[in-house]
């Protein structure tokens, strides 16, 4: 267990100081919500929604958060593979999967220091003080929504372990998840055929409960039901990571995706 | 003597594409059924040109790739199956400035790789900074890898190759790109190493590295092996071989072509050394053939004729067809 636990910290930590070591890393980071809650406010500033500076908060959080997981998770095993490092720590007698899970880790916690760079910029830059209606439930939806935005990032990195060509998606993920999951305007503006894909998309139900949290809960059973949808697709996202990485051990030896040479 | 490394009719094809528009699936043979055993302590070598299918036999045999049929066992576990048995007991080194945390000192590298190597934490409080001195890097430790020099990186490398204290080491090319004191250093490194009694494996181009390192060397062509021996051994096979060497300047492929069609010719090969290129052909009679070779050339610019004793790296020639 004490193995298992080193190698998960020990790939977390090595996460982090090779991504914040990166220039383009850091901008992802610091300077990239602080743009974010910048153009937020400007657009929700004439929306006449009271309270809109959550919305604000909430929403450039949850587009840091997204974009550090995705950027990094997906781009860091490309660039493993580059460094010749992926073949070296898939050959270890460490658990493949584990390693990736401590990556992940170290992004999650990179990520959630962007998004209390939004609320440190929103407080300071806006004067305004923010509540939280539900303080304990909205660090225990924060939670749940960070395990699941983990879940998501560990099956997209069985894809870019697998494929060679994966970079391409990475960028085509990052945009579309903004707008399909409501992270800043409702899902119910967006035509009906895309409702499927924004309701398969944890991030649509982390949206919706850490919203709720912040600004109050109208219908607890909803509220819950609504976690209880988002633990779900976490845990079948889980699932399928799982599956995944028990088969890319051997798929990446046949088909010799593992190096670039 | 303990067989440690068995490999019989290994096969590995790759799946690749030709073409941009229309592409085409072509499969491409690596390794065509090769077959051989390693000894426990033995250094043994696969040596030849680029593409023969020396890092694709290294590969297979580290656990990194699947091979397409045939049998590859290392200490008696199937590099392809009982992975989980074999990966704690062997490790292996690529050549190159790749494979390592830039970004990261190399005192941390070490730190990763043993946690993945699930080395205890007593031994690694000895075992690092036992391998930072065996290598020579105990001063620039904490410096980040990405201002080392290549030399240095590639000691690194073989640092983090001991980290588990392997039975068996895989080494391929790892001298490539060096200086020629830094190869050196490398190389009593991997002495060093066979003499702690460790099973060594190696690749490399450079013929004398082998002559140098190996008890025994594979000389491996296009997938297949085309030798293998002792150096010795196969320094024989140069016997009543000489060799006619020609300094020229611009011959062409027909002029080439034309030489090795004379009778007695073993084998040509052509070095291009600044704007001169350098014809060498092994024969048995060079006196007899040099007035044959210089009435083919008659028209060409011969700026030098030399006579020599062939070598094991005209062997090695010979047997791959010149493609060094």
């Amino acid at each position: 267990m004490i193995e298992i636990l080193r190698v998960i910290y020990s790939s977390s930590l090595l996460q982090m100081r090779q991504s914040f070591a990166r220039a383009t890393f850091r901008f992802v980071i610091v300077i990239q919500p602080i743009i974010f809650a910048f153009m937020t406010y400007m657009m929700y500033r004439g929306s006449g929604r009271e309270n809109y500076l959550a919305y604000v908060v909430l929403g450039t959080g949850i587009l840091s958060l997204w974009s550090a997981i995705t950027f990094s998770s997906a781009g860091d095993i490309e660039r493993e593979r580059f460094m010749g490092t992926l073949e070296i720590i898939t050959a270890t007698p460490s658990n493949f999967q584990l390693i990736i899970f401590g990556k992940v880790i170290g992004n999650t916690i990179l990520g959630l220091m962007s998004m209390v760079i939004t609320f440190v910029f929103v407080a300071i830059a806006y004067q305004v003080q923010l509540t939280i209606e539900h303080p304990v439930i909205f660090i225990s939806s924060l939670l749940v929504s960070l395990l699941s935005f983990m879940g998501i990032s560990m099956l997209m990195a069985t894809f870019f372990t697998l494929s060679r060509n994966a970079r391409a998606l990475m960028n085509v993920l990052e945009y579309p998840v903004f707008i399909l999951c409501g992270v800043l305007f409702p899902i119910d503006i967006l035509p009906l055929w895309t409702r499927p894909l924004s309701y398969i998309l944890s991030p649509t139900w982390a949206v919706k409960i850490l919203r709720e949290s912040v600004l109050g809960i109208e219908n607890t059973n909803l509220f819950m039901i609504n976690v209880l949808i988002l633990l779900a697709i976490t845990g079948i996202y889980f699932i399928i990571a799982s599956i995944s990485f028990r088969k890319i051990d051997k798929q990446t030896r046949i088909k010799a995706t593992l190096g670039v040479h | 003597m303990e067989t440690i490394i068995q490999v019989e009719n290994l096969m590995r094809v790759y799946d690749s594409t030709i073409g941009i528009i229309k592409r085409k699936k072509i499969k491409v043979n690596a390794l065509n059924g090769i077959s051989f055993e390693v000894k426990r302590g033995e250094i043994f070598g696969l040596l030849g040109p680029n593409g023969a299918g020396k890092t694709t036999t290294i590969k297979i045999l580290t656990t990194l790739l699947a091979p397409t049929s045939g049998n590859a066992k290392v200490l008696g576990y199937k590099a392809f199956g009982d992975e989980k048995k074999l990966r704690p007991r062997i490790n292996f080194i690529f050549g190159g400035e790749r494979s390592l945390y830039w970004r990261l000192s190399g005192r941390d590298n070490l730190l990763y790789f043993a946690d993945l190597y699930k080395v205890d934490k007593e031994t690694r409080k000895k075992r690092i900074p036992e391998l930072l001195q065996l290598v020579g890097l105990t001063d620039r430790a904490d410096e980040k890898v990405e201002s080392y020099s290549k030399g240095m990186k590639q000691r690194l490398q073989i640092a983090r190759g001991l980290i588990n204290d392997p039975e068996v080491i895989f080494l391929d090319e790892p001298t490539i790109g060096l200086d020629p004191v830094g190869a050196r250093d490398l190389r009593k490194m991997i002495t060093m190493l066979s003499d702690l009694g460790k099973t060594i494996m190696l690749t490399t181009h450079y013929m004398y590295e082998a002559d140098e390192l190996c008890d025994r060397i594979a000389i491996i062509d296009n997938g297949n092996i085309v030798a293998l021996d002792t150096p010795q051994n196969l320094k024989k096979l140069a016997k009543g071989l000489a060799v006619l060497e020609l300094k020229i300047l611009g011959i062409d492929k027909m002029k080439v072509d034309e030489i090795k069609a004379v009778p007695g010719i073993a084998t040509v090969t052509i070095k291009q050394e600044d704007q001169v290129q350098i014809l060498q052909i092994q024969c048995e009679d060079p006196s007899f053939m040099t007035q044959k070779v210089m009435d083919i050339l008659s028209e060409n610019e011969v700026i030098g004729v030399n006579i020599r004793e062939a070598t094991l790296e005209d062997i090695y020639l010979k047997l791959v067809g010149g493609k060094l």
